[in-house]
């Protein structure tokens, strides 16, 4: 199960391959993964799980006519047939002057963190983690826990010369968990994150630890009264969903080509709070666990989004940047870092008069004008400086663009996922309900 | 492809094991405001292996399905039971056994339409739609299809084949009101291939006039107002409702790890008008649109009554968790890739239909709305639940009156199902359900209008 692949030779003769079947131009990536994987179910350690897979993803351009195929077989037989399928599927389909492959680049090659599991760290950091959790938190059961070790190479090439090779592995642990003491329960909450390395206990991996300790305090929770239009302190749990929100409705491919996107003419412009510098940073610092090229076939570039309050990239790709003429972004888009504040998390607090902390936010996407609602779980009713208790069955609603445009206050503590960085964010503005 | 004799490999077994071999079929075409910004297509294929001991799993994959590699993942999943076995092993009640031996190809017998031919059908779609709307801020049109292609085997003697396919065609239309984008989508097809579901794009065009008349009065709505209100869900989600709020609190995993409804079993959960089945691959003598005739585990598929006129009366169980709660297996063991291990999910999960009319109803609210269609929805470990509803109206003394603008709504659901107080007679089913859950896989969700109180929450 640990056959030595050359993939970068993968890729090249997947290229060879299109181009005989009639691609005028062509991209191919190849990928081969290993994850070992030990999980936790109602408390227990229940399964360990090795896994093996292998992708390959054939893209041809016939003229500017497009098709793509992926599979999971690199035989000679299956590249070729593959290849046949991909230049067929691009001759039915219809001309788009936008379909095109990146650049040339001479092939560069990365390779980060460990290339083998440390399988008796694993085990013992999971059995410490349960073993913690069942003496310090003995009414929160631990629904589900996953603790993984993921390595891999990916391999990506095209006809016009660009060639990236990427070596890496990490772990990664989530953990999902609900407090039960008789027949009251709270809502199950759940966090998680990526490192290169076992270093720390996993207790203190992103927010676990903070959040097994408040659900402990949320098996008692009341509505809100009535409806107010109050504050949100969102956690860096939280606020990673509206950082999304952001790029899908704002920002992102989707957006800008359909022209739906209510900042699609404002680059450049100050289009949420001055507190509010967002950055897109796969080669770190700040992050851990990047990545090393796009989906795309360019260099991933760190890069800002939101500088101080101002539009300086949209996220989108090569496609949507031909189609549209607005710059690609040089990131990628992903591995997001949003900039430490100036205020301790106990100053924002105490400048609420009325609103929530928000910890989790459970509601639909939001529509194409920004405009969301949805439940606040596991959260907290703030009143005059000081949060007073958990809430239960009350609802949030605003618009995503009014909610980051009223942000005041941008805590100094951030919580390290890995693969992103974020704060606690102290906004306004927002409709509040009860029963 | 089919795996051929699968039974050759028992003599591998060494240990309680489960032999999977999977292949996933996928293909995508995207339209988007008349351009083909998506022709793709893809395949998953491999096997796995799946072993118990003293009460813990081991489980292997590899992309191979050649003998040499289906011998490595039983050898590596035995191993890896024994291991975890010899650290965290324990007493562990024997697996119950309940073998299904069936073969199911759902393969359409019609002939197979070209890819330019399906490009061909999305593009008429969506230039009826620009006909149709000329002022259309943007106009979607994907065509999907997964065709879902299992061979298993197990060592208490299951030897299934399946082969379930389905085909989706989804539509997502935005228009410009007062300066914001306001959109609506509708999905349509479900279970088989595209030439089962779909003809002449002609056929849908009745449909897509409706969802523009929809988002032409959706633009013109008004927010919901916030609070409690009497409310009839119209059956798109009483279907999700029946997933979301109530189906994932009595799966028997979830049950084991938190969920409220351990304490209700044989209790009052709901109005005695409710009774709710997850349906195994048949309900009302017609398919559903996700069958299941063996588990992923091998075990011989049954309804599971979950609600039995408001009396909880079952949870959803795999092997493992029916030996614990010392029932029968349900036959709920499904895994979405070969790579992916079965856990407990559901498969056709419907509110069974009553016996009211929808416009009787209707005119039985005062002061409410119709919420018609859903965007997406969650729940949680306390029957707490969210849906997102993007089309709906407001009812006033009994009469429908204005279209709404997205909105949400929430509940306690084992609260908010003892308010149900009219349920509606007919039926219909769901079958473009994705369900996420460690894994993402394909369900069903299905019934009737019901009337019941909820909390809307919106920014009026």
């Amino acid at each position: 199960m640990g056959a030595v692949i050359d993939g970068m030779g993968v890729a090249r003769e997947a290229l060879a391959a299109l181009k005989a079947a009639g691609a005028d131009k062509a991209s191919a990536s190849f990928s081969r993964g290993e994850q070992n994987e030990l999980n936790v179910d109602a408390g227990r350690m229940s399964l360990y799980r090795s896994t093996v897979n292998v992708s390959l993803s054939l893209g041809a351009l016939v003229g500017t006519r497009k098709g793509s195929v992926s599979l999971n077989k690199y035989d000679g037989e299956a590249i070729r047939q593959a290849a046949e399928e991909a230049v067929s599927m691009a001759r039915s389909s219809e001309s788009d002057p936008a379909n095109d492959i990146s650049p040339a680049r001479p092939l560069e090659s990365f390779e980060h963190g460990p290339s083998e599991p440390d399988n008796e760290a694993m085990y013992r950091r999971l059995k410490e983690f349960v073993d913690y959790a069942a003496e310090r938190y003995p009414d929160t059961k631990l629904e589900q826990c996953i603790l993984d070790f993921g390595r891999g190479e990916s391999c990506y090439a095209n006809s016009n010369g660009a060639e990236f090779r990427d070596r890496s592995g990490s772990y990664s642990f989530s953990a999902m968990f609900t407090t039960k003491r008789g027949e009251r329960a709270s809502s199950f909450n759940y966090s998680g994150a990526s490192h290169r390395g076992l270093d720390k206990p996993l207790k203190d991996w992103g927010s676990i630890d903070l959040l097994m300790k408040q659900s402990t305090e949320q098996l008692d929770v009341d509505s809100v009264e009535g409806s107010f239009s109050g504050d949100l302190i969102i956690t860096p749990d939280c606020f990673g969903d509206f950082i999304s929100y952001m790029d899908s409705v704002y920002i992102g491919d989707y957006a800008i080509i359909t022209g739906a996107s209510p900042w699609k003419d404002r680059l450049g412009q100050e289009v949420v709070s001055p507190l509010l510098s967002l950055r897109s940073e796969p080669n770190g610092p700040g992050i851990e666990i990047g990545y090393s090229y796009t989906g795309d076939g360019f260099r991933a570039e760190n890069c800002p989004i939101i500088e101080k309050g101002v539009l300086k990239n949209y996220s989108i790709g090569f496609y949507a940047s031909n189609k549209t003429g607005k710059a690609r972004c040089p990131s990628g888009g992903g591995a997001p870092v949003v900039d430490a504040g100036d205020t301790p998390f106990e100053d924002m607090v105490r400048s609420v008069k009325k609103g929530l902390l928000l910890a989790r936010f459970s509601g639909g996407s939001p529509s194409d004008n920004g405009d969301f609602s949805g439940v606040a779980k596991n959260s907290y009713l703030i009143e005059d400086g000081k949060i007073v208790r958990p809430v239960g069955e009350t609802m949030v609603a605003g618009n995503v663009a009014e909610i980051l445009k009223n942000i005041r206050a941008v805590s100094r503590e951030r919580v390290d996922y890995g693969s992103a960085l974020f704060p606690w964010v102290l906004t306004g503005g927002v409709n509040i309900s009860g029963k | 492809m089919r795996y051929s004799d699968i039974r050759r490999h028992a003599g591998l077994f060494s240990e309680y094991t489960e032999l999977r071999v999977q292949e996933n079929r996928s293909s995508r075409i995207s339209v988007l405001n008349g351009d083909v910004v998506g022709n793709a297509a893809s395949s998953q294929a491999g096997v796995s292996a799946r072993s118990y001991k003293d009460g813990v799993w081991g489980f292997a994959s590899s992309p191979e399905a050649g003998d040499e590699a289906v011998r490595a993942c039983v050898v590596r999943a035995a191993a890896n039971a024994r291991f975890l076995a010899s650290v965290e092993g324990r007493d562990a009640k024997p697996l119950p056994s309940r073998p299904g031996n069936s073969e199911h190809d759902l393969s359409t017998a019609k002939a197979r339409v070209s890819r330019k031919e399906l490009i061909d059908f999305a593009r008429e779609l969506d230039a009826y739609c620009q006909k149709r709307f000329p002022g259309l801020l943007s106009r979607s049109v994907s065509l999907s299809a997964l065709d879902m292609e299992k061979t298993l085997l197990s060592s208490d003697g299951s030897a299934s084949y399946s082969l379930i396919p389905r085909s989706l065609a989804a539509i997502s239309l935005t228009v410009e009101a007062k300066g914001e984008p306001i959109d609506l989508y509708d999905i349509f097809g479900g279970r088989g291939h595209f030439e089962d579901n779909f003809d002449k794009p002609e056929a849908l065009f009745a449909s897509i006039d409706l969802l523009i008349e929809r988002l032409k009065q959706k633009a013109a709505g008004v927010y919901a107002k916030p609070g409690t209100k009497d409310v009839i869900l119209d059956s798109d989600l009483a279907g999700i409702l029946a997933h979301e709020a109530i189906g994932h609190t009595v799966e028997a995993d979830l049950v084991l790890g938190g969920s409220v409804a351990a304490d209700y079993m044989g209790r009052q959960v709901a109005s005695p008008l409710i009774t709710l089945v997850d349906y195994a691959n048949t309900a009302s003598g017609r398919l559903c649109p996700v069958p299941l005739w063996t588990d992923d585990e091998g075990i011989e598929a049954r309804d599971a009554v979950l609600i039995n006129r408001g009396v909880l009366t079952s949870y959803m169980h795999n092997k493992e968790s029916a030996a614990h709660f010392a029932t029968e297996p349900t036959g709920n063991a499904r895994a979405y890739g070969f790579y992916d291990e079965p856990l407990i999910r559901m498969r056709n999960t419907a509110i069974v239909p009553g016996d009211s009319a929808l416009a009787d109803m209707i005119a039985s609210v005062d002061d409410g709305y119709y919420f018609l269609r859903s965007s997406n929805g969650q729940a949680d470990s306390t029957s707490e639940f969210m849906f997102g509803v993007v089309m709906g109206y407001e009812i006033k003394g009994g009469t429908l009156g204005s279209a709404l603008r997205d909105c949400t709504i929430s509940g306690v659901a084992f609260d908010m199902l003892k308010t149900v107080s009219m349920v509606s007679g007919d039926m219909s089913w769901t079958a473009a359900g994705m369900c996420g859950k460690k894994q993402s896989i394909p369900v069903g969700m299905g019934g009737p209008a019901i009337k019941c109180r909820v909390n809307v929450g919106g920014r009026a």
